[in-house]
Order: C-alpha cells, then structure tokens, then sequence
C-alpha cells in the first residue's frame, strides 16, 4: 500500500502535465497581390510576370506549450505576429504547417467588441455570445447575472448597443469574456479598458482566474502589465520567439 | 475549428439565432414583417395581371397556382443570397470566435424557412377564401419543405464557400436568379409525367435537334425547383387531378438533393477554414 502511494507521488512529481494546449513548428504566411487583381480587366493589363506579390511571414516555426494553471505573455512590437499566433492556436486561423493540440475547452476574446450587433441590446448581445461559446443552458442565466453585476452598465442593460459610450462596449466585452471563462483564455489586448477604478476590478478579476486555476495566452503590448501577470513572456520578432523569460513578480 | 460542439448546442444556437435573425430583420423599420410579404405580393400582382389572359384557361385556381409557386421562389433566392451576405453581416463573429462556420447557414435555413411558413399560412387563407378544399395530401407538405430547404443551403452553402474568395459570385448570382426565374414554372404550365424515372428517359428524345429551345425544355423539365414547386402545388391544389407523389418519387428526389446538400456541406467545411484570412 506505501509504495503504491510513493509510486503515484513520483509519478506525480516526474511525469509532467499534458499541456493545456500546444503548437509545434507552425508557420503562417500571408499573401496578397501587390496590385489588387480582383477584376478581370486588371488581370488582363498586368501580365503574369509583371505581377508582384506581397507576402509576409507571420508566424515562423513557432512551438510553445502552456502548462495547466500558466499564464504566457505574448509581447513584441506591432506586426510582430502575435495576434496571428493567438488566432492559430484559438483555431480561427488554419496554419500552413505544423500543428496546434488543444486539450481543454477555450475562450476567445479577439478585441474589445467581440462581435457586438449594434441594434441588439445588451442582453441580447451577451446572449448570443455566450450561445456561440458552446454553452450549456443551465448556465446562462448565471454567466448574464455575473455579465451585468460586472460591467456594471446600469439601465443601458436593455438599451440597444447603438446608444452605449465606446467605454461602456469596452466594459461590456471584458465582461463577457471573462464571465465565464473556460479553461484556457485567449486575450488579445484586454487592458485598456475604462477608468482606473474599472481597471483595478479587472485586474482583481484577472488574478481570481489565475488563482483559481484557469490557463491564457495573453497578448499586450505593455511589458508591465504582462509581468505582473504572466509566469512566462514570449517576446516575438518577424514571426520568430527571439526570447522567453520568467518574470520575477508575477503574482500567483 | 476549436471547441467542441454538441448536437444539442448546436440545435440551441441555430434556433436561437434563427429567432432573433427573424426579429432583427425588420426591427427599426415601420412595416416590420409586412417587408418579407410585400415584395413576393408586387410581383404576383403584377404577373397575374399579364399573364392571366394567357394561362388562366390552361392552369386551374391560376392564381393560387402563382402564388405558391412565387413564394417558393422568393424562398429560394433569398436564402441563397442571405447564405451569402450572412458572411459579412456575421464577419465580427467569423474573425473573433471558433464556432463550427455550418451554423451560419443552418441559421439562414432555419430564418427563412419560418418566414416561408408565414407565407405558406398566407396561402392557406388565401385558398379557403377562395373557397379550395383541403386534402389528406397536405401530409406530405413537411417532406417537401425538406426538399426545399436541402436545396437552397444546398446552393447556398457552395456559393458562400467560395465568395469571400471570388467577390463576383454574388454579382453572377443575381444574374442567374433572374434568368433562372423564367426558366422555373412560376407562371406557366408545367406537367410531370409521372414516373420521373420514366420522364429522365426521354432526355435523349427531346434533346434531338439539339436547338436552344430543346436545352431549356430538359433544363425546365428536371430541374430540382421545378420538381419541387410541382410537387408542393399537386399535394395542395391539385390531389384528385395529379394523384399523390409515389414513394419510388420521393425518396429519389430525397436522395438527389441529400446528395447535393452533404457535397455541399462538405466543400463549404473545407473552404471555412480560410474564411477569416479572406475578409
């Protein structure tokens, strides 16, 4: 009986955990015509060898694992390729090569609108999100009352989007996506969000989700921020991890 | 794409967003809901009122006959367009969350299949109040509006896969509806001769001569509208005139447009996983 327990003690501590989600050599290039050939009649003026193309490699044999519980920085400068990582591993955006593995259930929240209908209420809105997340039934009516006891957008509840301030849509969409968060949380540029007393309670809501176990892959461009947070930062460059490194105080 | 969806979530977004998609279409504007009938109602007066002296002895209840086959229409083409559009009205959704892309047309399916039931209510008090009688046929209503919906997300779903990629597909569409709108039998007669098996053996004859005209009368004859429109209009107008569609005769059609709907499905699958790098 004592060594079955040791066995599984060590086989604790030796085996290590299966990532919450990883990527392994995924590379992603985009390409456009240098001059838009949409139409037939400018197909026919440039002739194929005098047509130039632009292409950009965004994403360049990248591997990254995110531990059950971590939370990874992404920082770099624009056009760096970090949003288009993060869209590759929320699988919104297929990679040329390599692969992506996602083991658990996953949040996105790709900007601050999060694809917010503009004549639906908030209600309605949230609704719908919550809906297209997967949801199941019995949850809804929790995350709604969690959405507006959060945003705390008071009577504009049922008002159309239309009428709400553009720091009232930021708060609501940083509302949804954390109110109910899967496992692993996808956040590109989350932070800069309404006044400083609204900022704070973010950051509160933020450091419970670590707290309580949950995993992101969080995108800023602000090196601060991502170390208070982050157990990990990845700096990117042209599509490349140049460096990772561990932040002295990130808060656990 | 990411996440996992089951049968069920799945069900509960397209009927949820089919709903609300229905709502918010007319939302902020004064008529609302009379919009999705005033258009089909233009063009049935106004094509009742040319074509009646022509038809009206060859086609009985011509004009219920019109109607119905006017507002299968409107199904159609409105369902492949919103197939279309819905992509870009639904673009923040596409670009921010991983949700399996087929939902969007399920959602257009389910939208507009309510707005055609409306419809189809419309000719219900439309025949009583021309005093037509009812039949046991009305049984096989629903399967055909299965034929109808397969077929038009059928379409739908090849169109949308490709035009993001190729903007000109929208602007063909709209061409090809209004030819394909005289090569339907909306407004003039049209008879099956029952089998269609036996019909679809015929190709070779009328196809002798090989003139424009032939190619339109196979083209009428099989295609899967026409089929379509004639089977809704001999279950509820005329079931003692062209007797009930044979078993052998639905579960064909059935299996045709099973097929096209699963191809269809299947490229649009394929193809959405590009979409967000299309916009």
């Amino acid at each position: 009986m004592f060594m079955r327990f040791v066995g599984f003690i060590v086989i604790i501590l030796v085996v290590p955990p299966v990532p919450v989600i990883s990527c392994s050599h995924v590379t992603k290039t985009f390409r456009r015509p240098l001059i838009p050939l949409r139409h037939l009649q400018e197909r026919l003026m440039f002739p194929v060898r005098k047509r130039r193309e632009w292409s950009v490699d965004a994403v360049r044999d990248v591997s990254l694992q995110v531990a059950p519980g971590e939370w990874i920085g992404l920082y770099g400068p624009n056009g760096c390729g970090k949003t288009t990582l993060l869209r590759i591993l929320g699988g919104l955006l297929a990679p040329d090569s390599g692969s992506v593995e996602r083991n658990r259930d996953i949040s996105c929240f790709f900007d601050l609108s999060v694809g917010f209908h503009e004549e639906h209420t908030a209600d309605e809105n949230v609704r719908m999100y919550i809906l297209l997340q997967g949801m199941d039934a019995w949850r809804t009516h929790y995350v709604i009352d969690a959405v507006r006891s959060f945003a705390d957008i008071g009577d504009h509840w049922h008002l159309p989007l239309k009428c709400y301030s553009v720091g009232m849509r930021m708060r609501l969409g940083f509302a949804v996506a954390t109110a109910a968060p899967a496992e692993l949380l996808l956040l590109d540029e989350v932070l800069a969000v309404g006044d400083q007393d609204f900022q704070k309670r973010c950051w509160q809501h933020l450091l419970g989700l670590k707290r309580l176990g949950h995993s992101a892959v969080m995108v800023s461009h602000s090196m601060a921020d991502l170390e208070r947070i982050c157990d990990r930062i990845v700096s990117m460059d042209r599509g490349h991890i140049v460096s990772v490194r561990t932040p002295m105080c990130a808060s656990s | 794409m990411a996440g996992t969806y089951s049968l069920a979530q799945m069900i509960r977004i397209v009927w949820v967003m089919g709903w609300s998609d229905f709502f918010l279409k007319y939302r902020g504007s004064i008529l609302g809901y009379l919009w999705s009938l005033l258009a089909p109602l233009a063009k049935f007066l106004v094509i009742y009122y040319v074509f009646r002296p022509f038809v009206s002895d060859s086609i009985p209840h011509y004009s219920l006959y019109l109607f119905l086959g006017i507002i299968v229409w409107e199904h159609f083409t409105v369902t492949t367009t919103r197939c279309m559009s819905v992509l870009y009205e639904k673009a923040a959704f596409v670009q921010k969350l991983p949700f399996p892309r087929i939902l969007l047309m399920f959602i257009v399916g389910w939208t507009n299949l309510i707005i055609f039931l409306t419809h189809l209510l419309i000719f219900v008090a439309f025949a009583l109040f021309t005093g037509k009688e009812f039949s046991v046929h009305w049984v096989f209503v629903p399967l055909i509006l299965l034929h109808m919906t397969l077929l038009a997300l059928g379409v739908g779903m090849l169109l949308a896969a490709y035009c993001l990629r190729y903007r000109d597909i929208a602007h063909l569409w709209g061409i090809v509806t209004q030819v394909l709108f005289w090569l339907t039998p909306i407004t003039y007669v049209y008879r099956l001769e029952s089998p269609l098996l036996k019909t679809v053996r015929t190709i070779p004859d009328m196809l002798r001569g090989a003139a424009l005209h032939n190619l339109f009368d196979v083209f009428v004859q099989f295609q899967p509208l026409s089929v379509i429109m004639y089977d809704l209009r001999r279950v509820t107008l005329y079931p003692v005139e062209l007797s009930a569609p044979s078993i052998e005769h639905l579960l064909g059609v059935t299996a045709v447009l099973l097929v096209l709907f699963c191809a269809a499905a299947s490229v649009f699958r394929r193809r959405s996983a590009h979409f967000v790098q299309e916009y």
